[in-house]
């Protein structure tokens, strides 16, 4: 199972380096919604560790649904996705390996902005990285999870890419919150030690575990 | 009238039971020191947040059920019990502000848990309904339904925990009398509430699936008179 | 690997409002070849998918060796193949590529892809994307891609279309190939096919078999 889901992550990274269609795109995006979300809460508001915290969060979160919109398109350009389903593989493996490619973009692009986020607010020192940073893949890995699932729900909806957003944007909202105060605390507030942190490998193990029940019955017609 | 046991039982018990909670509301359980007449509102808003849960939960089990079993009804049922969770769902939101106006001055108390929470679940559960009707009649749509369902009940306790572990970003307000020391007449008041407001639930989930399962089957009926069978 | 009996029971799919097959009784014999034959829309494609299993049947039921179609265990899958009206593959990957992404799918990463393509006249494109294949390239390049694990079950969707006359005579040989070894099941629009192979012919009108 790992192997097929790792040979199909693998496919999809190829892809991408070849085409460079959604990486870039993304790396924009990004830039573009902190630059947005920083003038638009001009002022007091937009001043400070904790409006920094916010537009990084809110950025990575759009910034994740411009790139679930392509999720499965090399898939469907020539019908790759039936193939995929009539191998001798678990149908969970065809969307953890395209989960875990949308994970390996999320990290590429954050990889940037991060760097970029930091050089923008924090002219003398930020907050501690580690954490800020381990709050990050996490919340990555559940984005990536629960948005690619979305996206296969999707799959075959005449109004596909307006619908997923609307899908993925109300199940990420917790990774939001706990993502944030994660953040604040990497400022050196009081969030509760590593609460946050543990919210987010929660959210991971639990949509884990139901959306690779559920995968099984999910591609298919 | 012939109306089904199903229909009858709770459709009774509804119009007891919710008045009846009115009347003890009102009559007999003593105002609240703090917050005078309008923590009222507790023995309605409350008891709907909670059947709006168990209505969702109805529609995950029934959603589970059909992906197991693959028959009609379990769909139209997960359906059922999803519209009815985010009919309760939209009045929590009605009754929260008036509540929290009554009781705060303000429209919206962001300090209010349980309505953040709902805020989440609300804009999941009309997802579900964007994602049902985006997709032909068939197999792909009601598999898909029962999966979103499902990933919705993983979704509520996670919710809670979020809006908790966010408490530095949403001050939270602690409400007085909701707590477990809250006085005998409170506790059976809010019962009371609770199990009428689960008999309305029970109400509406059993009118509407009768109507969407006569509709499949006159559906099914004019496609075998038309001689077209399945 | 033994090839498999295909049987379809009272097998009915319906898409919304559209009765695509319509109470569709067939047995295929374990190594038997067929030919479906019928006009567009007939309900060919939809019979293929569903013996796949990659439609669930609105009533009725698809069997392969009496195990639902739909649940085909990955062994059983393993021995299958399907070439329906596109080409399943990826556009960005190269010929090879993407064939042993499929070897790989299937367990034999050892297959040697590289004599398949030169078989079939695309050695030469080996190593090219795609995306810039011609698209009698790709039907050629996607039969090659579903014998190329040597099944035991070949489901083929109007596999000639656009081939020339190459192709049209690496698929028949394809097809002899396989007579009495594997279960092959064809939609054609090709009349003369069932008589060069002097197998049965299907023919499917409106969603019922004739």
């Amino acid at each position: 199972m790992i192997a097929a889901a790792l040979s199909i992550a693998r496919v999809k990274f190829v892809l991408e380096i070849r085409r460079r269609e959604v990486i870039f795109a993304m790396l924009l995006f990004i830039a573009a919604t902190i630059v947005i979300v920083h003038f638009a809460l001009s002022g007091d508001a937009g001043a400070g560790n904790r409006a920094a915290a916010g537009m990084l969060w809110a950025a990575v979160v759009f910034t994740a649904v411009l790139g679930l919109q392509r999720t499965f398109a090399a898939e469907q350009e020539e019908g790759a996705l039936d193939a995929l389903l009539l191998a001798p593989i678990d149908r969970a493996a065809i969307w953890i390996g395209a989960a875990l490619a949308q994970f390996g973009f999320l990290i590429v692009v954050q990889l940037v902005a991060v760097p970029i986020w930091w050089l923008l607010f924090f002219q003398n020192g930020g907050p501690s990285l580690p954490t800020v940073l381990i709050a990050l893949v996490l919340a990555d890995l559940g984005i990536a999870l629960v948005g690619t699932l979305a996206a296969a729900l999707a799959l075959g909806a005449r109004t596909r890419d307006v619908l997923l957003p609307v899908l993925v944007l109300p199940l990420v909202i917790p990774i939001v919150l706990a993502g944030v105060t994660a953040t604040y605390g990497a400022f050196g507030e009081e969030v509760g030690g590593l609460r946050p942190l543990g919210f987010l490998a929660l959210y991971d193990l639990v949509f884990v575990a139901l959306a690779w029940g559920t995968s099984e019955h999910l591609l298919g017609d | 009238m012939i109306a089904r046991p199903a229909t009858m039982i709770p459709l009774i018990l509804s119009s007891i039971l919710i008045p009846l909670t009115l009347a003890m509301a009102f009559w007999w359980t003593a105002e609240d020191i703090d917050q005078g007449l309008s923590q009222k509102i507790f023995y309605f808003h409350v008891p709907i947040a909670l059947t709006s849960y168990v209505a969702f939960g109805f529609g995950a089990v029934s959603a589970a059920m059909y992906l197991w079993r693959r028959t009609e009804v379990w769909d139209l049922r997960s359906y059922v019990g999803v519209h009815s969770g985010t009919i309760f769902g939209t009045l929590v939101l009605l009754t929260g502000p008036i509540w929290a106006k009554a009781s705060w001055g303000v429209w919206w108390n962001w300090g209010d848990r349980q309505i953040n929470v709902f805020l989440i679940l609300f804009l999941y559960y009309c997802a579900y309904f964007m994602l049902r009707f985006s997709l032909d009649e068939g197999e792909r749509r009601r598999t898909a339904s029962a999966v979103f369902a499902l990933l919705g009940v993983g979704l509520i306790p996670l919710s809670f925990l979020a809006v908790r572990i966010a408490e530095t970003l949403i001050h939270p307000t602690v409400f007085s009398s909701s707590g477990a020391a809250m006085p005998n007449s409170f506790l059976l008041t809010f019962l009371v509430g609770f199990a009428g407001m689960l008999s309305l639930m029970a109400l509406l989930i059993s009118v509407e699936l009768r109507g969407k399962r006569t509709a499949a089957r006159v559906l099914e009926l004019q496609r075998a008179a038309r001689g077209e069978d399945a | 690997m033994l090839p498999p009996e295909v049987t379809l029971t009272e097998c009915s799919k319906r898409f919304g409002e559209r009765l695509a097959l319509r109470k569709a009784n067939l047995t295929i014999a374990a190594g038997e070849t067929i030919v479906l034959l019928g006009p567009n829309g007939a309900g060919k494609s939809t019979l293929l998918r569903l013996a796949a299993g990659l439609l669930r049947p609105t009533a009725g039921s698809a069997r392969i060796n009496g195990v639902d179609a739909t649940s085909a265990p990955r062994n059983l899958r393993a021995g299958m193949a399907y070439a329906g009206h596109r080409s399943q593959l990826y556009r960005g990957l190269t010929a090879r590529e993407n064939l042993e992404l499929h070897a790989r799918l299937h367990g034999q990463p050892d297959i040697d892809v590289l004599a398949l393509l030169e078989q079939a006249g695309l050695g030469d494109r080996a190593e090219e994307r795609i995306d810039g294949f011609s698209r009698g390239m790709l039907q050629r390049l996607a039969l090659v891609r579903a014998t190329a694990h040597h099944p035991v079950l070949l489901l083929l969707d109007e596999p000639a279309s656009g081939l020339d006359a190459d192709g049209r005579a690496l698929l028949d040989q394809t097809l002899r190939a396989g007579l009495g070894i594997r279960t092959q099941v064809i939609a054609s629009h090709d009349h003369d096919l069932p008589t060069r192979l002097a197998v049965r012919t299907i023919r499917l009108a409106a969603g019922s078999i004739a």
